[in-house]
């Protein structure tokens, strides 16, 4: 089988109001597969996620990133997203005043006029997000609430994962997908991440447990520390990594 | 700037009642400029050019030219002009209850729901009157006066000392309408006064009076709708003033919609008495015009009675948008409750004044205020003066002001959505002003102007 890159990140240094936290960055994520980046607290694999999605604020310095063979650095937030990557936040943020539905209705049909595609009827897109939603355990009620407010921990990264069903990315990132849930939350969310598994769909899996790992295996996991990848191997890298904690791997550099 | 006054000649010049209100007025008449307390924040600059205009008197116009004037009338398609979803006989409009244009009775536009429409052109009432229920008296303010039939509340209370542009409205006394809803009835629509200025009404000075009475029990709703088409840089000024009286338990939801062209001047007074369990639900939308003031003045005179007066702006450019409220509480156990919001951006201004006074016998009374602002560009500015005057000691009042901007959080999250920054901007507005919408009792009216914003 040939494998196509989706995402190709070279000699990447990046950071955040002038301070450098990332650091001669490579990695290249073929489609299909799913990558885990594991490293301690405070390693910037959140600023890596936030790079990726274009957060303003966060800036390139050097190196390039391709995805789908197009510069990505060049477009914006919303570009982005439309062209296919998707990002799974760790703190979700509450958006008073806006329901659930009529949230997802402007994303999904911003999207699929990217896509050149017709808007979504409004009865068809209830009905396809009820079902996705019940997937999730999301009832209909949870879906007229305004986005994220007064959600638990669980319901937020649920909620997340049924925008990651209904907009269907081609890159899902997911940033410590796994903080503050209970381990039945964690079965529902991991369930829906599988169930997107595909050919041609990639998952960059950032988190610093090995805990979620057990749920969404990955194909290959990077340990990341100093600002890049410090260490690459299969899925025994993050059991091997559970035993010996992060110091082991950082010393190795 | 005297030159707001002007010579004019006006119906009933000749009826001590209507000339005596029009004389008093003119001598009371000021401009306010920068010192004055109540115009502070809001300058009259829009008014400085000096060149409005005062349009000729239809009602003498008229009685010259009766016989024309009829002939005139009977080509109009009056059954679409006010039951617009009804099978309209012109052929020229669509019958379908939207907002359009009918070729035959000029460019008057309907409401995109039904209502007891009374339209005003550049000003100037459209002798049409829609088929009310029985209990509803609808007239002109001049035949209300020459008839009596207003008993003398027109300007009763109405202070040209403290409400400059109230005496301009009155030393024009014309132009308006007379509207009694009779002791218990309550309408089932509600009724519009619908205010299209359009080409042809530049430079006009328009002075409309209200007179709306409320008898005991009765329920209404009362919309009021200024919009523009035409020249997008033609300047008028609107100056209206609406005089409310609320009988016992009656109850009058009040919903101003002002959207005038971008250069225009409009100041607006409504001056609502309430008496025992009567209840006045005010709501006021500023969209358009380059100076707008709504200002809102309530009196609770009885115990029980309640108002609630809330309000939303939305600005950008140079506009200056000025919320203005006063409510006197003046009897025990009477209860006001306000909230206004705002949005701001461009180098625009938004002022919001807020007065509760509380009378010494006023006790066991509520009086709540809240102010929030939403600044959308480093030039946009707020002026707010909330002022509380309590001179009782059991009483509950609060009164807060809050401002920020759209949260930089939320926008990411939107647009890492695939939301465009500008949609997501919108969402965000349109959220923020949720709450104060949802305050509009009659769904229609909520959906109505939640669409308008």
């Amino acid at each position: 089988m040939m494998s196509t890159p989706l995402l190709e990140i070279e000699d990447l240094c990046a950071g955040v109001s002038g301070k450098e936290i990332i650091k001669d960055f490579n990695l290249t994520i073929n489609e299909g597969e799913i990558h885990a980046i594991m490293g301690p607290n405070g390693a910037g694999k959140s600023t890596l996620s936030y790079i990726l999605c274009g957060k303003p604020g966060y800036e390139i310095t050097s190196g390039t990133i391709k995805f789908r063979g197009k510069d990505l650095t060049a477009m914006s937030t919303e570009e982005r997203a439309r062209e296919g990557i998707f990002l799974i936040m760790q703190y979700p943020v509450e958006i008073p005043g806006v329901p659930v539905t009529s949230f997802l209705k402007h994303a999904v049909n911003a999207i699929r006029k990217h896509r050149g595609e017709p808007e979504l009827d409004t009865m068809e897109f209830i009905k396809m997000v009820r079902e996705e939603g019940r997937k999730l355990g999301i009832d209909a009620e949870m879906l007229k609430r305004p986005v994220n407010v007064g959600f638990s921990g669980g319901e937020k990264k649920r909620l997340e994962t049924l925008q990651m069903a209904i907009l269907k990315p081609q890159l899902a990132i997911l940033d410590e997908a796994d903080s503050g849930l209970d381990i039945d939350a964690m079965k529902v969310v991991s369930a829906g991440v599988n169930a997107l598994r595909s050919e041609n769909r990639s998952m960059l899996i950032i988190t610093h447990f090995q805990r979620l790992l057990n749920y969404v295996v990955p194909d290959f996991v990077h340990i990341f520390a100093d600002g890049h990848i410090v260490k690459s191997g299969d899925k025994s890298l993050a059991a091997e990594l559970e035993e010996k904690g992060y110091a082991e791997f950082v010393k190795e550099k | 700037m005297a030159g707001l006054i002007q010579e004019a000649e006006l119906f009933g010049s000749d009826m001590p009642r209507i000339e005596g209100l029009r004389e008093k007025a003119r001598a009371s008449f000021w401009l306010p400029t920068a010192k004055t307390e109540a115009w502070k924040y809001t300058k009259l600059h829009a008014l400085k050019a000096d060149d409005f205009v005062v349009a000729p008197s239809k009602f003498l116009e008229e009685m010259e030219g009766e016989a024309e004037a009829e002939a005139e009338e009977e080509h109009c398609c009056c059954g679409c002009h006010h039951e617009h979803n009804e099978e309209c006989s012109c052929g020229h409009c669509h019958g379908d209850g939207e907002e359009h244009e009918c070729s035959c009775c000029g460019s008057k536009e309907h409401l995109a729901f039904a209502a007891y429409e009374l339209h005003f052109e550049n000003g100037k009432f459209v002798p049409i009157y829609p088929a009310t229920p029985r209990g509803v008296e609808i007239m002109t303010l001049m035949e209300a006066l020459v008839t009596g039939e207003e008993n003398h509340l027109l300007g009763k209370y109405i202070d040209y000392a403290k409400y400059p542009f109230a005496a301009l409205n009155t030393a024009y006394l014309e132009e308006g309408v007379f509207i009694r809803i009779c002791k218990g009835v309550k309408l089932d629509k509600p009724l519009a006064l619908i205010n299209h200025t359009q080409n042809g009404g530049e430079n006009l000075l328009v002075n409309l009076r209200n007179l709306i009475v409320l008898e005991d029990g009765a329920k209404a709703e009362l919309i009021e709708y200024y919009r523009y088409s035409g020249e997008t840089k033609s300047r008028y000024f609107n100056n209206i003033v609406n005089e409310i009286y609320l009988g016992a338990g009656a109850e009058l939801n009040h919903c101003r919609y002002q959207n005038e062209a971008f250069k225009a001047v409009h100041i607006a007074l409504s001056s609502v008495r309430i008496k025992s369990n009567g209840i006045y639900n005010g709501f006021c939308l500023q969209k358009g015009a380059d100076l707008g003031r709504s200002e809102t003045q309530v009196r609770l005179l009885e115990k029980d009675a309640k108002a609630e007066v809330n309000a939303a702006y939305i600005m950008n450019g140079w506009a200056t948008l000025d919320t203005t409220t006063d409510i006197e509480h003046l009897s025990s156990e009477t209860y006001s409750s306000q909230l206004i919001k705002g949005v701001v951006g461009g180098e625009a201004k938004g002022v919001f004044q807020g007065k509760i006074h509380i009378a010494p016998d006023a006790q066991k009374t509520e009086g709540r205020q809240l102010h929030k602002a939403l600044l959308l560009s480093d030039n946009a500015e707020i002026d707010v003066k909330p002022e509380l005057e309590i001179f009782a000691d059991d009483v509950k009042c609060s009164h807060g002001a809050a401002c920020g901007e759209l949260d930089k959080e939320q926008l990411f999250y939107m647009r890492s959505r695939g939301i465009g920054e500008e949609e997501a901007k919108q969402i965000l507005i349109d959220a923020y002003l949720t709450d104060v919408i949802a305050r509009i009792p009659d769904l229609t009216l909520r959906e109505w102007l939640q669409h308008e914003i």
